[in-house]
């Protein structure tokens, strides 16, 4: 296995053209499936020493590089307004603190691991996700960007730059979860976004295969057949569908509360 | 006379080295011309083994050997993890030992370790403790072996088996081993009790979570002994079993105990027998070091447990009777299981009119068991503090005032048939009642409550003995070959330091080996701080004894007479009259000196035992929609004899209680139908992390052992005991449900709600 630190975008780009060839932001994903055996990069493309951080606020609009550490977005002074609660509030959840001063918003995105918590809040904030090759930029919505357990659609030789968020002024947002007590992922978690215009969506996670946006007028508990949500010993399905309701609701409610000021 | 050292609180004297990076661990050693090797682990739980294929791992760079059980020089055929430790012919659990790949590096043995290919006959694998008794039942081993044995048991409580059972009960070939514990006619007293309840309580497989993973290395001298340096409770016990496992007289074999990262009762001969019979066919030093995937699938947790329980009592409070059927899930270990102490400890801190009490160790295809700290005790407590906590109810008592009503005293007769020694049953119940959270039991939020449990540990005895030596500068070395675990090095600088007369930052203690130090047992059994404190306080005696001789000689003044206050020997009321340790010291210790060596050698042999009680209060909120438990404080009183150093002892008040949180809450170790573990890492297996332990409040309570080191006894394992039944009961008394299942996980709890209507 070859290990290089490009110093730039285009120098990286050229890397994961390699067969094979993958990027190591933080390395919270990628080095525990490495340490594994189950993922065999020939060429590990470490991106930690690229200009891809970083938390960036306009009038409409937030823009957060790619590896925007869990610790930066809990700490973020420009996060702390109700519209964009969830992402600290999401990020502060996320593993411990030696993993949140690590891991990434855009490796975790890539990795896709189907009971990870920020798929949800990109989903219900209406994230867009900006993705590099070598042939040039493109961006894709978060619902588009998801596509099955540990599957995006990042192609091979692209890296995620950035994640864009529309800033729905007034609107408030949460994310709550159950979580696993032994990984901390999600067994079930909602985020949620509550707009002055009474419009409101949810997310969720750990459920099945994927993160998903839950259709406007659909029920938490219905969200999923069963064949669609995962079930072992420490949420069987019927848990898991029950857990859907109660993390959404709970969501929902606290999102109301922010957007409304009456919460914390 | 200067401040007793005893029962002030000191730093571990360890404590430094650790926090600095400074502690040699036992896989930090050079050793020139090391091996490392690494395991192949069986994929199947019970098969037969066909073939192992190693000419493709062999032909990688790097790799020197690949090793199976004939190639060890093993000297008998016994089926235990020492005379087998890699499997032979037959594979009994998923990730036993199959073979060695030793390499010239870790990463070129794990590299091989890939292609190594082991062809499996596949037999029926035995994972239903309960159903693996019944008569015609598949059995977990098919192949007739010497069940072996060894002496680990006996390092972990002396306990007897019980009676000759007269009855003859039809049982499979699982079953290993049976206790049978009566007395009194309890089925009758039974059914004319006012109140019985009962119920079937089940725990899992638990694993002890050390820090450190197994390592142990192997070399021969050019004298052909062999040495291993290794993280274990013990070094004689590993020096007999290595004699055992390879038929070499006890002199060839060298074994050094280093400084453990944790134990808690599972590092005991596991993987010595590897690097040694690696170091012996290969004649190279040869290093084991387990991975953490590695050490959660190839050793040796805390056994499953069935409990049916009964229990019952008159309407003024008195028990009555105790009737018990406790099924051990032993996995592969048939040379010991907890049944005989788990049959014994089920019976609590509590007078019981009659019994009947019936163990079963029982083979199954899962692990190889091991002890845990307080072996059998916390599923033993479980059951019974929780059918407590429902008599208290259906009698309409407080659940304080029915365990204290019934809580034994010195001399009481137990199940063992034995009288109680002194124990603190009372007191520590008594120092619970005026604790502000049970005071506040009534008065809480919805959806929170407040448990009460209490359990005990019976200690262990081994005889041991120290030497303590005083040097040319009046500091004292104490040796011992007892492994530091829990802090009982630190006891022993302040048991030294006490009992001779220095301050204990001029003590320090040393480990010996098995070469050159005096006799030690295993770490293990609550039993270090009983027998080997004892044993440096008399040696410590000895060396006061020649230091006074030698001042007397010096001073002209009758040894009666002389006082050692702080390294300085003084006449007692004439403090002018002195002479320091160092300079007698420095009269002994030099060419043409005058005096003996100011040094002393002690012994012990305890008969009677210490047991230790604690009681614990759980205070926890139950999030009914979701099934989580949160727990908001926790109390634990406990009797330990005399604290030596509070801050050592609240700290194994502390870890008791908070690995007793992981018996409740989190930790389970689970196999699939086909004996495949589930739950083989820490993203899987759940352990309680420092932000789901609240503060825990730490009640010393002082009921003196007569015969410990300044009535000291051992503490370690009785903290953990009573902690889950604790929170089962606080869960009960905030939601009015009771899990008959540890742990106590949030779909359970969900699902009991759920069935309950509560």
């Amino acid at each position: 296995m070859e290990h290089v630190r490009p110093s730039t975008l285009d120098e990286a780009l050229e890397g994961l053209a390699a067969p094979d060839a993958k990027a190591l932001a933080g390395g919270q994903s990628l080095l525990p499936v490495m340490k594994l055996r189950i993922v065999r990069p020939s060429v590990l493309v470490d991106i930690g020493r690229l200009e891809l951080g970083g938390v960036h606020m306009s009038e409409n609009e937030l823009r957060l590089g790619a590896l925007t550490t869990w610790n930066e977005l809990e700490s973020a002074q420009e996060l702390e307004r109700p519209a964009l609660a969830a992402l600290a509030e999401c990020a502060s959840g996320i593993g411990d603190l030696q993993v949140r001063n690590r891991g990434t918003l855009g490796g975790s995105l890539a990795h896709a691991d189907p009971a990870s918590d920020m798929p949800a809040v990109v989903l219900a904030l209406g994230a867009q996700i900006v993705l590099r090759a070598a042939s040039g930029e493109r961006t894709v919505s978060a619902e588009e960007f998801f596509l099955g357990p540990f599957t995006t659609a990042l192609g091979p030789a692209e890296l995620i730059t950035e994640v864009v968020f529309p800033l729905v002024e007034g609107s408030g947002s949460a994310y709550v979860k159950v979580e696993h007590p032994a990984s901390g992922f999600a067994l079930a978690g909602a985020a949620a976004v509550v707009r002055p215009d009474g419009g409101q969506s949810v997310a969720l996670t750990g459920m099945g295969g994927q993160a998903f946006l839950l259709a406007s007028d659909a029920n938490p508990v219905d969200a999923l057949p069963d064949a669609e949500i995962y079930g072992d010993r420490f949420a069987p399905v019927e848990y898991r569908r029950h857990l859907a309701g109660v993390v959404a609701r709970r969501a929902l409610d606290r999102a109301r509360e922010r957007m409304e000021g009456t919460g914390e | 006379m200067s401040e007793s050292v005893i029962g002030v609180s000191r730093p571990r004297v360890d404590a430094p080295d650790k926090v600095t990076g400074a502690t040699h661990f036992a896989a930090d050693g050079h050793v020139h011309g090391l091996l490392h090797a690494r395991l192949v682990l069986s994929t199947e739980a019970h098969a037969l083994l066909q073939r192992v294929e190693r000419d493709a791992a062999l032909a990688m760079p790097g790799v020197v050997a690949v090793l199976t059980a004939d190639d060890l020089p093993l000297a008998s055929a016994g089926s235990d993890r020492t005379t087998e430790p890699l499997a032979r012919t037959e594979v009994v659990f998923a990730g036993q030992p199959v073979a060695l790949v030793v390499a010239e590096s870790e990463a070129a043995a794990e590299d091989a370790v890939e292609a190594v290919v082991v062809e499996y006959e596949p037999l029926p694998a035995v994972v239903d403790v309960e159903d693996a008794m019944l008569p015609g039942r598949a059995l977990a081993r098919v192949l007739e072996e010497d069940a072996g044995g060894g002496d680990l048991e006996s390092i972990h409580a002396g306990v007897d088996k019980g009676q000759e059972d007269g009855e003859e009960e039809q049982l499979s070939g699982n079953v290993l081993d049976t206790v049978h514990r009566n007395a009194g006619d309890a089925t009758a007293l039974l059914e004319t009790s006012d109140v019985v309840v009962s119920g079937t309580f089940r725990t899992p497989w638990v694993y002890q979570a050390y820090i450190e993973p197994q390592v142990a290395t192997a070399w021969l001298e050019p004298n052909e002994t062999l040495v291993v340096s290794t993280s274990t409770q013990g070094s004689f016990v590993t020096q007999r079993e290595l004699a055992r496992a390879f038929g070499l007289p006890l002199e060839r074999i060298r074994v050094i105990a280093e400084p453990l990262g944790g134990a808690f009762g599972g590092k005991l001969a596991l993987m010595e027998p590897l690097a040694a019979g690696a170091a012996l066919a290969l004649r190279r030093p040869v290093r084991v070091v387990l991975t953490r995937a590695e050490d959660f699938q190839a050793t040796n947790p805390a056994s499953a447990q069935v409990t049916h329980l009964k229990i019952g009592a008159r309407k003024d409070g008195t028990l009555t009777a105790i009737a018990a059927r406790m099924i051990v899930d032993r996995g592969s270990n048939a040379g010991w299981g907890v049944e005989g102490i788990t049959s014994l400890l089920v019976a609590g801190p509590y007078r019981w009119e009659a019994h009947e009490i019936r163990g079963y160790g029982v083979q199954t295809n899962r692990f190889t068991f091991g002890a845990y700290r307080g072996p059998g005790a916390p599923t033993a407590a479980f059951a019974l503090e929780t059918l407590m906590d429902e008599l208290a109810v259906e009698l309409e008592l407080d659940p304080l005032e029915l365990r204290l009503q019934n809580a034994v005293v010195e001399d009481d007769v137990g199940v063992s048939g034995n009288p109680f020694p002194r124990m603190g049953a009372v007191e520590v119940l008594e120092r619970i009642r005026t604790h502000p959270l049970w005071q506040s039991r009534d008065s809480l939020p919805d959806n929170e409550g407040v448990g009460l449990a209490a359990g005990y540990w019976p200690g262990g005895n081994e005889p041991a003995a120290a030497v303590c030596r005083v040097n040319q500068d009046g500091t004292m070395t104490v040796v011992t070959s007892a492994v530091d675990m829990s802090g009982v090095n630190t006891g022993f600088a302040a048991i030294a330091a006490e009992t001779f007369g220095l301050s204990p930052d001029q003590v320090r203690v040393v480990a010996a080996d098995t070469a050159t130090g005096p006799y030690s047992g295993a770490s293990g059994g609550s039993k270090v701080t009983y027998t080997v404190g004892k044993a440096v306080l008399k040696a410590a005696e000895a060396a006061r004894e020649k230091l006074l001789a030698a001042a007397s000689d010096e001073l002209e003044i009758a040894p009666a007479d002389l006082e050692v206050v702080d390294g300085v020997v003084r006449a007692v009321g004439a403090p002018d009259h002195s002479i320091t340790v160092a300079e007698i010291s420095g009269k002994a210790l030099r060419f043409g000196g005058r005096y003996e060596p100011i040094e002393g050698h002690g012994g012990s042999a305890q008969t009677r035992g210490a047991p230790s009680v604690a009681a614990h209060l759980a205070h926890a909120r139950v999030d009914r929609e979701t099934g989580e438990i949160t727990l908001l404080a926790h109390v634990i009183a406990q009797d330990v004899g005399r604290a030596l150093n509070p801050a050592l002892v609240e700290g194994q008040m502390r870890g008791g209680a908070a690995q007793g949180i992981g018996w409740a809450l989190y930790e389970e170790l689970v196999h699939d139908e086909n004996g495949q573990l589930l739950t083989g890492s820490f993203l899987d297996y759940a352990i309680p992390l420092a932000e789901r332990v609240p503060d825990i409040d730490t009640l010393i309570v002082e009921v003196p052992a007569p015969d410990g080191p300044f009535g000291a006894k051992g503490i370690g394992e009785a903290p953990v005991i009573a902690a889950a039944p604790a929170i089962a009961n606080a869960v009960a008394a905030a939601v009015g449900i009771r899990l008959r299942e540890l742990p106590m996980t949030a779909p359970r709890v969900w699902a009991t709600l759920e069935e309950s209507g509560a």
